[in-house]
């Protein structure tokens, strides 16, 4: 006990870490036997020890320091997997990750659903222009076909003879109304060498002036052809005569070859 | 209908430190956060305190709480309360970085650079809270003698030993443990007095 009261007095100064080096080697003996009372003491000492703290004024911190520290905090709760604003796994409920998955799918149905009908649709719609386009086209024809019709059958057509060169040729006829345009018509046309086109001109009556260059000609397999001009480049009036002649592939503004039918406007 | 015009809701729900480093040691940067905004003022007016300069005080207060940080696992709630512990460890490492400036290295190289004991709150204590506390210890203190004051602040703040303290003030060693080991028993009688 008197070893005790000995070391007592030492405890205080051991817990503030005042004790010079013998007097703490002395004491942590002491508490190394296994002193109860004195143990205790120590803890108690401690304690008194750390409110000491309280006595030294407090004083802020600037903020760049905790900026510093939350800076360095995230961070590492970062690479460590665990962003601040981000709840755990556990935290969300099963039941709302199979509503994520359901209303993904849903969306995933929709989007080829959607994409589905907008193709369907485009389809459709491609299909109504091109039976559009047809119908146009044929209706064009048909107003075509019918203003042949008329200049062929109307009595007030100038019917003009388009004689070949060649007195065994194929002859040509031509039907030019006044408001309606000409009609250009054959049967058994030889076809034309290759890379080139029976093209059509409009000879007028005034003296020096060239050929006007008109439609280019098409025969069919068998020589046929029907050929509408329904803007001529010039009057009847004007026009001496028609001649068709053979050009260069996609036609020419003024004939390079001798006509190979030619007929005069009466 | 008069209470309930007095009716208002209670002050907000702080959590207490112990839940606050429970939410630590998962690594709960907010708890963090918390922690630091409750207790980074006193932390860093005790080690201003001891190395009377800021930069180098906010250097070590910024390694106190990473220790914290990295380190929540080995403070056990169950065996003190958390302050005490964080103040032992930021005055621990203020005084490290003291004594590797000073002649008194050679004192305290013996002694390991670790984690600060647990103290075990005496359950007097237990009854005070933070704010009370720190009141009563700064008025106890301010009640000892100059001396019994200046002989546990050399001590304490500047960690010198029983016998640097005596050569500082030019007094007798047994005097100076005297001075100290009397003002820390009347500080510890006046904290249980308190109660």
């Amino acid at each position: 006990m008197k070893n005790c009261d000995q070391f007592r007095e030492l405890i205080e100064a051991y817990a503030l870490g005042a004790l010079d080096p013998q007097d703490r080697a002395a004491l942590e003996a002491h508490l190394a036997t296994g002193c109860p009372e004195c143990a205790k003491a120590v803890e108690e000492a401690r304690w008194l020890v750390t409110q000491l703290a309280y006595t030294a004024p407090e004083a802020a911190p600037s903020d760049m320091l905790k900026g510093r520290l939350m800076q360095t905090v995230r961070a590492e709760a970062q690479s460590l997997g665990k962003p601040r604003v981000m709840p755990s796994k556990s935290a969300i409920p099963f039941w709302l990750w199979a509503g994520v998955a359901a209303l993904l799918v849903f969306s995933i149905y929709s989007a080829w659903n959607t994409r589905r009908l907008n193709n369907e649709i485009r389809d459709a719609n491609n299909r109504a222009a091109s039976l559009r386009d047809e119908r146009e086209k044929a209706e064009q024809e048909l107003i075509l076909a019918k203003r042949e019709a008329m200049i062929l059958m109307d009595p007030s057509s100038v019917k003009i003879a388009l004689k070949s060169g060649d007195a065994q040729g194929p002859q040509l006829e031509a039907k030019w109304h006044s408001e309606w345009g000409v009609v250009v018509m054959g049967e058994n046309i030889p076809m034309p060498s290759p890379h080139h086109v029976l093209q059509l001109w409009f000879i007028p009556k005034e003296a020096g002036k060239m050929p006007m260059p008109s439609m280019m000609i098409r025969p069919d397999a068998n020589g046929k052809f029907v050929l509408l001009v329904s803007d001529p480049p010039e009057s009847m009036d004007a026009t001496k005569a028609l001649a068709i002649s053979e050009e260069p592939e996609g036609g020419s503004p003024w004939p390079t070859n001798p006509p190979r039918y030619s007929g005069g406007v009466s | 209908m008069l209470l309930a015009a007095f009716t208002t809701a209670g002050p907000r729900e702080v959590p207490p430190d112990a839940t606050l480093l429970s939410l630590l040691l998962q690594k709960d940067v907010s708890a963090f956060e918390q922690l630091y905004d409750r207790h980074a003022r006193l932390v860093y007016g005790l080690v201003l305190r001891i190395l009377q300069q800021a930069s180098t005080s906010e250097e070590v207060v910024q390694d106190v709480f990473l220790q914290l940080w990295r380190n929540a696992d080995q403070y056990d709630a169950s065996r003190g309360p958390f302050v005490p512990w964080l103040c032992t460890m930021a005055r621990n490492r203020a005084l490290d970085h003291l004594r590797l400036k000073s002649e008194r290295q050679r004192r305290r190289e013996d002694l390991p650079e670790e984690l600060p004991t647990i103290v075990v709150a005496p359950e007097y204590e237990k009854a005070l809270d933070e704010k009370r506390r720190a009141e009563r210890v700064r008025a106890l203190m301010a009640s000892l003698t100059p001396q019994q004051k200046k002989a546990i602040e050399l001590a304490y703040f500047e960690g010198l030993s029983h016998s640097e303290i005596a050569a500082t003030l030019k007094e007798p060693l047994g005097t100076v443990k005297s001075w100290i080991r009397n003002g820390l028993l009347r500080l510890k009688e006046g904290l249980q007095a308190t109660t």
